[in-house]
């Protein structure tokens, strides 16, 4: 059972990585393979008129170029992830002559090496006829869609209310109401887009770094027309996903159709530039948060409204009141999104998508309203927490928030902090800011069908549905199945990311811990079962091996399948044709939440006005913690995003041209190793068993939920000036005596 | 990414250059003035004509062994280690030198190797992930990163290692702060910085002693 803390381990597959020979997708080259390269329409929306592609393929090595001319009867369209398809965009480029955003592919061209198919790439000519864009949230020509008023499935995307929120907002004694934006901004995964596509008899071999190999394919199935035992996707690695990853990337198609025209391997990495303009980004946003409280401090009503970017051809839902109407105990909440169509490739999900942002907006007015009160920021937080789901008054399958908000400001020192604004300074005048903030996540399960094999050399392999993309899973999956049967942790084997043989469900929203463990527990107790079976005397204190020896079996395999609560048994059927399936925060019986604590120190240089933040304490609450060591290193992970988040990452549009402006990991800024400084993380480790058997809810997204309000927050105490745009600069701190 | 800072760019380095350091610091500078021999520099001009199959000759030793490779001029060192040698373990993460994963070494200091045009390794030696260390064993920067788990999705790892490895080299690895100033060419959008920092505090001292 799950009573005892998991053992500080290392990184299972560290070993590997620290010598470079953990293999990601672009690492392989079979023989014969051949490069390719993009060419990308320079145009914000149109259409092609003509395409010259002589001078491309003059190049010496020049093997083949391939435009929309070549490719309408070829590819079909995967269908949008979140409308029943598989890919990122429903609009596959390259079958039709319509540009719909700008840097979207026009060409494909494949040579014998890479330098000849960059050079021959960037001679593709190509005519425009061009239309008129826009690009941004409040550009004239874009298309607002009420969301509970669309076609989007309910009522996963009907507005979020209880009680009579605009009612009791008027009548509350103290109130907030505030303006929120924030930008456009890509995951940038160090791993750009990379795939290696073979065909062998018949058969699509694909290598690319994915959180959904089943996705891509039945995705490539569908474009291909073949059957999805005719695809098979090579994954053990992704070097970073953060969402971008999560689906069928439109590349994909074009480099597996180059390759079958060539009948030779092909391999495809795409530019980061191209990256920024055909992969997905979190949109950008707009907000109005309105919070009321009576007099003592209690929270009465919130009201949250939302006008979230989205695209042209694909509507990406948005669930940015999910996160406030659960967090705290307020009996009138409201919430409304709206969905605002511009020309880009469509946005989609970035580490904790929306609860990053919904976390600014509300914890900053948690912020503002404690000081409205005269509060203390953590004790309001406390006041207010809640006991059971204040929007189905069913309950949470745990909540300990407020321990890691007490533990938090322990650990942090908070009891030293002078409330005022402004009222701490280091003798040299940098202004110091200590602030807080809360954030929650939901705690989502997928279905999952689990195969252990035992083989009496010792070694066990768990084959399960999830990808390895840093989190650190093959160690938890190590940790937990060697734990139940009583094996060292390096003699279990994880094969996951790799289709054929266990479904390779979607690895996102923080549910592939909550996922794999659990079914990765459940199938090694069925070979608990299955060993006590063998019939041996004296089993007791026998290792496995020893009992499968004695047996005189090599070795011995069982499987599991396990479902959500609350599933019906048909979302096998989904799980098996690659569709997202998972379930939370909602199940039949109660509410699931992960839940972090942020203390945040900010320091305002006196002359540069440079915002630094040298010390960070955090505490989460996500069930049970599996892998200690990487589940500390994924907290640091997602402070970091949050400070790059709050101070740094916006994705700049030209609204005149259309495309992202910075489309680089230079120009692009996020941190580096000189802007972070002290990162301290605290687990609550109280599993949650009514969730799962061993107690586990998610951490990789709820890490990052809280960050920048606890750093704006902070950066009030330091200065008295309340941001509510991010990202927050030097210019948005200086004083008119700075200038 | 400090606002008032330059990044402490892969190449900085102090003392008294030679010619080859200063090209394989600048990276981009033309082709021709680098170019070892007036032959080379010959096959070169034939490539830019448009004859692909016009190569250089480049001597080169690769972790350890003298090589002999016909060079595409066009091609960064990164392609030819992972395309034409196999060697996988330097990455690209952005071929634009911003991002740190191709670090190698070329005569014992850290560049950024997509940014370094493989004909320049001509009488250089280079050393990537794949060679500070015999085959079962790990550099003390290796295990480091292990043991504080200075890493994620491992993607940047290879190339935080070799630059940790020349930051300590280099004596830039006395403090916490200099340590995160002199690692700052190296993202890591996991946000391994904590172990990266605790990894190299770790290792300087067991590398100065081995
Ligand atoms: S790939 Fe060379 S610096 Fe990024
Ligand atoms: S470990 Fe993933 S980018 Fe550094």
């Amino acid at each position: 059972m799950s009573a005892a803390p998991f053992p500080n381990t290392a990184r299972v597959d560290a070993f590997d990585k620290v010598r470079g020979a953990a293999r990601y997708g672009a690492d392989r080259s079979p023989p014969g393979m051949l490069h390719a390269a993009l060419a990308t329409a320079t145009i914000g929306k149109g259409r092609i008129e003509s395409i010259d592609t002589s001078a491309a393929r003059a190049v010496p090595g020049v093997r083949l170029v391939l435009t929309h001319e070549d490719l309408a009867s070829e590819i079909k369209p995967a269908g949008y992830l979140m409308a029943g398809g598989y890919a990122s965009n429903g609009l596959q480029p390259m079958i039709a002559p319509e540009i719909a955003w700008r840097g979207q592919p026009i060409a494909i061209v494949v040579a014998d090496t890479l330098p000849a198919a960059i050079e021959a790439a960037a001679l593709v000519r190509a005519s425009f006829a061009v239309e008129p864009i826009a690009v941004e949230l409040s550009a004239e020509g874009t298309q607002t869609v009420v969301q509970s008023e669309s076609q989007l499935p309910k009522p996963m995307y009907e507005d979020i209310v209880a009680g009579d929120a605009d009612k009791a907002f008027a009548e509350a004694a103290v109130q907030v109401d505030a303006v929120f934006t924030t930008p456009a901004q890509h995951q940038n995964p160090i791993e750009l887009v990379g795939t290696v596509a073979e065909w062998k008899d018949g058969t699509l071999i694909i290598h690319e770094g994915t959180q959904n190999a089943e996705a891509m394919r039945h995705g490539l199935a569908r474009q291909l027309g073949l059957t999805p035992e005719q695809v098979q996707i090579v994954s053990p690695y992704c070097g970073g996903g953060f969402g971008q990853k999560n689906s069928l990337q439109i590349y994909t198609p074009l480099a597996a159709v180059a390759a079958r025209r060539v009948d030779r391997p092909v391999k495809l990495v795409v530019p980061r530039a191209a990256v920024f303009h055909n992969s997905s980004f979190r949109p950008a946003s707009r907000h109005r948060f309105r919070l009321g409280a009576d007099k003592s401090g209690k929270l009465i009503a919130a009201i949250h409204e939302t006008d979230s970017q989205s695209s042209r051809h694909d509507l990406f839902p948005t669930l940015y009141a999910e996160t406030t109407g659960h967090m705290y105990a307020i009996d009138n909440f409201r919430g409304r999104e709206r969905l605002v169509r511009t020309d880009t490739q469509a946005p989609g999900y970035m580490r904790a998508p929306f609860e990053h942002v919904a976390a600014f907006t509300m914890e900053s007015c948690i912020d503002e309203m404690a000081y409205a009160l005269g509060k203390d920021p953590v004790a309001l937080r406390l006041a207010n927490d809640a006991y059971a789901d204040p929007i189905s008054k069913k309950p949470f399958s745990s909540r300990h928030l407020a321990e890691c908000l007490t533990r938090g400001a322990a650990m942090f020192g908070w009891d030293k902090r002078q409330m005022a604004p402004g009222s701490m300074r280091a003798p040299d005048g940098t202004q110091i800011g200590w602030g807080v903030a809360a954030g929650s996540y939901k705690a989502a399960t997928a279905p999952a069908i689990a195969r252990l094999t035992l083989t009496d050399q010792g070694r066990a392999i768990i084959n399960v549905g999830v990808h390895e993309m840093g989190q650190g899973i093959r160690t938890a999956l190590s940790n937990v199945v060697a734990a139940k049967l009583g094996i060292a942790p390096e003699l279990v084997e994880a094969e996951i990311g790799v289709t054929g043989a266990s479904p390779q469900h979607l690895t996102a929203g923080s549910w592939g811990t909550a996922t794999a463990v659990p079914a990765a527990s459940e199938a090694a107790d069925a070979m608990l079962k299955a060993l006590a079976e063998l019939g041996q005397s004296d089993a007791a204190g026998r290792k496995p091996a020893e009992l499968l020896k004695a047996a005189g079996r090599p070795s011995l395999s069982v499987e599991i399948r396990r479902k959500a609560p609350g599933h019906p048994d048909q979302i096998f059927g989904r799980l098996a044709s690659g569709l997202p399936s998972a379930m939370g925060p909602a199940y039949p019986e109660y509410v699931s939440f992960s839940y972090i604590a942020h203390f945040v120190e900010v320091r305002i240089e006196p002359g540069t006005r440079r915002i630094r933040v040298p010390r960070v304490v955090s505490v989460v609450d996500c069930g049970r913690v599996v892998s200690p060591r990487t589940a500390t290193s994924q907290v640091q992970g997602g402070v970091v995003w949050g400070i790059g988040a709050a101070l740094r990452e916006a994705s700049e549009v030209d609204p005149r041209f259309g495309g992202f402006l910075n489309a680089d990991i230079a120009e692009y800024v996020v941190p580096v190793n000189a802007d972070i400084g002290s990162i301290e993380v605290g687990f609550i480790d109280k599993p949650d068993p009514r969730l799962n058997e061993v107690g586990v809810k998610g951490l990789g997204e709820v890490v990052m939920v809280g960050v920048a309000p606890a750093i704006a927050n902070a950066i009030f105490h330091a200065t008295g000036k309340r941001l509510r745009d991010l990202p927050i600069r030097i210019e948005h701190v200086l004083d008119k005596g700075d200038l | 990414m400090e606002d008032q800072q330059p990044r402490p760019p892969a190449h900085r380095f102090g003392g008294e250059l030679t010619r080859r350091e200063v090209v394989a610091a600048a990276g981009a500078v033309p082709l021709a003035a680098m170019l070892p021999t007036a032959a080379a520099a010959q096959s070169h001009l034939a490539g830019r004509t448009g004859h692909n199959e016009a190569t250089v000759t480049v001597r080169t030793v690769i972790n350890g062994t003298p090589r002999h490779l016909e060079l595409d001029p066009r091609a960064s060192l990164l392609d030819v280690l992972r395309e034409q040698l196999a060697l996988t373990g330097a990455k690209k993460g952005c071929d634009h030198g911003q991002c740190g994963a191709c670090t190698v070494h070329i005569d014992g200091r850290r560049v950024v190797s997509c940014l370094t045009p493989a004909v320049q390794t001509d009488g250089a030696e280079v050393t990537t992930i794949e060679g500070i260390a015999p085959d079962d064993q790990l550099h003390p920067m290796q295990q480091a990163f292990i043991d504080h788990d200075a890493l994620q999705c491992g993607y940047c790892t290879p190339g935080q290692i070799m630059a940790a490895i020349a930051c300590v080299q280099e004596g830039h690895a006395t403090s916490r702060e200099q340590i995160r100033e002199y690692m700052s060419g190296n993202i890591c959008r996991c946000g391994a910085y904590v172990g990266i920092v605790a990894a190299i505090e770790d290792a300087a001292p067991k590398m100065r002693r081995a």
